[in-house]
């Protein structure tokens, strides 16, 4: 059965559909929150209208499969759970399927009728879900954005000397941000020297290492030094152990080490107030 | 066919690459470097690729040669102004930076050629 | 996840003034598809080495540069294709391990770190295809 035959009652039965979805939606503590006022609640009783038509219009294009994942969007960026999303299609169902089969005599032909609509509506379920995973792995992706962001604090130390403490474990997608950040901020504050601070990664293993060997010598085509702190001795026995060979790199105990290293690299260096030069 | 142009100053060749670099660009310009180098006696060579978006091994290779090349003949090479994207991609390719010395930018780069930068 | 192609274009490898072109091109498809500068690099540098391989190891032949897209995210697909001798060693090239003259050497194996898929086809005396594909990050 072509779903653009049930608009004559589709028509006849949209007001009273439409209301009683909404009884439902109003009833429930849970929803009735999306819905602060008569105004609202008239607009949303609009919008709900146009849609409720446009399922039997017997239109199933590109415009109307986007018109639906615009649909679920919205529903994810209100914060409208899908357990709603899917109950609200469910309760649709019910409703049609009472008034179908008031209105249909012949058996045959209303189950014809209902299995149109329920595969239509089953249509629309599947594009709102997909929506919301859409919007839902962006959300996620802005988050991860931010914590990359925030895992990679470079800090200026002095004029043209930078540091960066790096803190947890480095797995390659890190280690990429990690090395894109430095060369940028390296160009920025015109660095000579950087200081990687190590002494809060937990594992140092043949990866990492190979990591801080390439930010290493990335940062040197840029024009600067790398200088690498915080190498505990369990860190430097299983670089040693592994095999790596890191002779390239100029490394210091401490950190404190690490930036008279650094100071001294841009002609300066840190002595005790009254001393005689 | 583009020349990459090479001014002089005092002891020290200046060069900076603009142009997208084709192989037979690059290879020319090895040969002019090497061949002012000779001529001049310049003991010092700079060379500011700041204007280049792309290095590719090829590219990266005839700049590392360069630089070895001049060393034989007595000049030492500085190579400034790489860009992020640019260092980024050939260590990521696993480009040896070994032998290459580089500097932030031009001015750096001659201090450093000039012997006003202890390095 | 299906790829969808959106734009295609195709440029012969006959010269080296054609090494730029393809470069250029990739270069203009990066910024299309929101490429940052180090993905564009990387992207760049890739059509690079992939066109210079063709021209120098493949005698000339052809690169075919996409825009794609599937579903979620941009990116830029790149064929090269010669009919030239093929590669007889390609687990070695692709180690990276090559030291010819005619620089094969990271080219392969480098561009091969910086996109997201690469994949090969070389036969003894027919030819190689390679396709590499970069996408946006998310």
């Amino acid at each position: 059965m072509r779903i653009a035959a049930l608009r004559p009652l589709a028509e006849r039965h949209m007001d009273a559909v439409v209301d009683s979805f909404y009884e439902l939606l109003l009833g429930h503590p849970d929803t009735r929150a999306f819905f602060p006022d008569e105004v609202t609640v008239g607009r949303v009783k609009r919008l709900q209208r146009s849609y409720f038509l446009g399922l039997f219009a017997g239109r199933c294009d590109l415009a109307y499969a986007q018109d639906r994942l615009r649909v679920g969007a919205t529903h994810e960026r209100i914060g409208m759970p899908p357990k709603w999303y899917i109950g609200a299609f469910r309760k649709y169902l019910s409703l049609l399927l009472e008034r179908i089969v008031a209105e249909i005599p012949d058996r045959v032909e209303a189950m014809a009728a209902f299995d149109s609509l329920h595969k239509l509506v089953a249509f629309d379920t599947s594009l709102a879900i997909d929506a919301y995973i859409a919007a839902n792995l962006d959300s996620l992706g802005r988050q991860q954005a931010a914590i990359r962001e925030l895992s990679t604090p470079v800090i200026r130390v002095h004029d043209r000397v930078l540091l960066l403490p790096l803190v947890g474990a480095i797995d390659s997608h890190r280690a990429q941000q990690v090395m894109e950040t430095v060369l940028v901020r390296v160009i920025e504050d015109k660095a000579r020297a950087l200081i990687l601070d190590i002494a809060g990664v937990p594992v140092v293993d043949t990866r990492v290492a190979d990591h801080l060997l390439k930010t290493t010598a990335a940062v040197r085509l840029v024009g600067a030094d790398t200088i690498l702190t915080g190498v505990s001795a369990q860190v430097a026995r299983t670089i040693i152990q592994l095999g790596v060979d890191i002779s390239s790199m100029v490394t210091r105990a401490r950190l404190s080490e690490g930036i008279e290293h650094a100071l001294k690299l841009i002609g300066r260096e840190i002595r005790p107030i009254g001393d005689k030069p | 066919m583009t020349a990459i142009p090479i001014l002089r100053l005092g002891n020290v060749l200046l060069a900076a690459v603009h142009v997208d670099l084709d192989d037979s660009v690059a290879e020319r310009f090895q040969e002019d470097l090497l061949g002012r180098i000779e001529k001049t006696g310049a003991h010092g060579l700079l060379i500011d690729i700041s204007g280049l978006d792309v290095v590719d091994t090829y590219v990266a290779r005839v700049l590392a040669d360069t630089g070895k090349m001049a060393r034989l003949m007595g000049a030492r090479t500085v190579l400034v102004g790489m860009r992020p994207e640019v260092a980024a991609t050939l260590v990521r390719m696993g480009f040896g930076v070994e032998g290459i010395e580089t500097a932030l930018d031009a001015d750096e780069g001659l201090a450093i050629l000039t012997g006003a930068s202890a390095r | 996840m299906t790829v969808a192609v959106v734009a295609r274009e195709e440029l012969p490898i006959r010269s080296e003034e054609d090494l730029v072109r393809v470069r250029r091109l990739a270069r203009a498809l990066a910024q299309r598809g929101g490429f940052d500068a180090f993905a564009s690099a990387a992207l760049m540098t890739a059509a690079s080495e992939m066109a210079r391989n063709t021209w120098q190891h493949g005698g000339g032949g052809l690169a075919a540069i996409e825009e794609v897209r599937d579903g979620r995210r941009a990116g830029v697909r790149m064929t090269f294709a010669d009919r030239g001798p093929g590669i007889p060693d390609l687990e070695r090239v692709l180690r990276g391990g090559y030291s010819t003259a005619s620089s094969l050497g990271l080219g392969m194996s480098g561009t091969r770190r910086l996109v997201d898929e690469f994949a090969i086809d070389t036969r003894p005396g027919e030819g190689t295809t390679i396709v590499v594909t970069k996408w946006t990050r998310r």
